[in-house]
């Protein structure tokens, strides 16, 4: 499993079991965890055909500020039988939905439906960087990219535009920064293991590389282990905890079409889960391979062994005159 | 008696009455390299019971001890012991520097898997 999946899986299979047409309904009451501290609930507080939804999500108070609430909406309300509840006690935000009234005109609809209640937390995700995207095309209509500029230097009148900052961990942040030829998105991260915070220079240095050598597409990555980038020198005061802080640069053919738009949001906002889980891996499998070259000297060195022949044995143990010791019966 | 190729790589063999001491020093040319032969030589000695030669802790400076008694040259064969220690100074420098190419190309590859679905 090379890249990690968007939605969430249980989500998905336990909403696509509700509206499959042999659905015999059951109590549920399932908690589920996802990444960056995200956490769903997923439950039948009334009756077994209504399946309440909710969402905790560590930075939603960020989120709201990024008008997280009129995204959701956006998505869902078009369904008649889903219901934006109250949020449950100790949650975010939570859909009701009723599975006696759900209707749908085709099997695409039901899976579309089923794939979009599962992106729960992308969606929430989604609406920082669909506010920044936003402010990318006001901007640069104001003001068009100058042919001229052809070290790509940022504008002057860029450097007051506001950054959007998520919280999204107790020590990572996400910071998205719109200007009128690009979308700047700043992840600061926090290695707990010196052997991680080693191999994720490795990695980053691989990620800053592939761009040039093969994958002109690709946003532009650059990294940096303790300065503060420039964009949020002003909101960070110091680089405290020994952060890493990876730049991604996403030029207007990332944010084209909505297509575009949001394979780059599902992209980029799984960037830290993507980029620690690899780390793990090679982890293992570094130490799977350490473990079997261990076995293999410990091999090598059994066949030094020799089988106990006493008459060799004595023959061999000698005195540094080169006498042999008689054994006193 | 030191044998050393440079600053990095050497190996120490101490002799005394009864016993030889063999400390080596692998070569880490950077920090990936220090990393890879800590964890390994930290595997090693964990497993030092079964290695019967091998020191747990190695003398200052350097990265991994042996310590021949007289009792090992009883049970081993002399020579083949000491085409162990060859061979062990063989492959573990094969060894970091394989698992440092394969750290790279890893990287690499999901660097670049992570890159081209932008698009």
């Amino acid at each position: 499993m090379l890249q990690l999946q968007p939605q969430n899986l249980l989500v998905e299979e336990a909403i696509g079991q509700a509206f499959a047409p042999d659905y015999t309904p059951v109590f549920l009451d399932r908690i589920i965890t996802d990444f960056d501290f995200t956490t769903y609930h997923l439950s039948t507080p009334e009756s077994k055909t209504k399946l309440l939804l909710s969402i905790s999500i560590k930075c939603w108070n960020d989120l709201v500020n990024y008008g997280v609430k009129e995204l959701l909406l956006s998505k869902y309300s078009k369904y008649p039988f889903i219901q934006q509840a109250q949020p449950e006690y100790g949650y975010d935000y939570s859909l009701y939905i009723d599975v006696e009234q759900a209707t749908f005109s085709d099997e695409e609809e039901k899976q579309q439906l089923i794939a979009e209640l599962s992106l729960l937390k992308r969606n929430c995700f989604a609406a920082p960087f669909l506010q920044a995207f936003q402010r990318y095309e006001v901007l640069s209509k104001e003001q068009p990219v100058d042919p001229n500029n052809l070290y790509g230097e940022d504008s002057p009148n860029n450097s007051n535009e506001q950054v959007l900052q998520l919280h999204y961990r107790d020590m990572e942040s996400i910071y998205i920064k719109p200007s009128n030829d690009r979308v700047t998105v700043i992840f600061s991260t926090v290695f707990q293991d010196d052997t991680d915070k080693i191999f994720s220079k490795v990695f980053l240095q691989e990620f800053s590389d592939a761009r040039k050598r093969s994958i002109q597409k690709a946003p532009q990555v650059i990294n940096s282990h303790q300065e503060i980038p420039l964009e949020i020198k002003h909101l960070e005061a110091a680089n405290t905890h020994n952060k890493t802080y990876i730049t991604f640069v996403l030029f207007p053919r990332h944010l084209s079409t909505e297509d575009v738009k949001w394979n780059s949001i599902t992209h980029i906002q799984l960037f830290r889960s993507y980029f620690h889980y690899h780390i793990k891996i090679v982890k293992c499998y570094l130490h799977q391979r350490m473990r079997f070259r261990v076995n293999s000297f410990t091999k090598i060195l059994n066949r030094a062994r020799r089988d106990v022949d006493d008459e060799e044995h004595r023959s061999e143990r000698k005195t540094a005159s080169g006498r042999r010791f008689e054994m006193r019966a | 008696m030191m044998i050393s190729r440079n600053e990095n790589e050497r190996v120490l063999i101490e002799p005394s009455i009864n016993s030889v001491r063999v400390s080596i020093k692998i070569k880490q040319s950077d920090e990936i390299e220090s990393i890879l032969v800590d964890k390994f030589t930290r595997f090693l000695t964990k497993r030092a019971e079964n290695f019967l030669i091998l020191r747990r802790t190695p003398i200052p400076d350097y990265d991994i001890s042996f310590l021949l008694t007289n009792y090992h040259n009883e049970v081993m064969m002399k020579n083949k012991l000491i085409d162990f220690i060859i061979e062990f100074m063989e492959d573990v420098d094969k060894e970091i520097s394989e698992m440092k190419l394969f750290l790279n190309s890893r990287a690499r590859f999901v660097a670049e898997a992570y890159l081209s679905v932008f698009d």
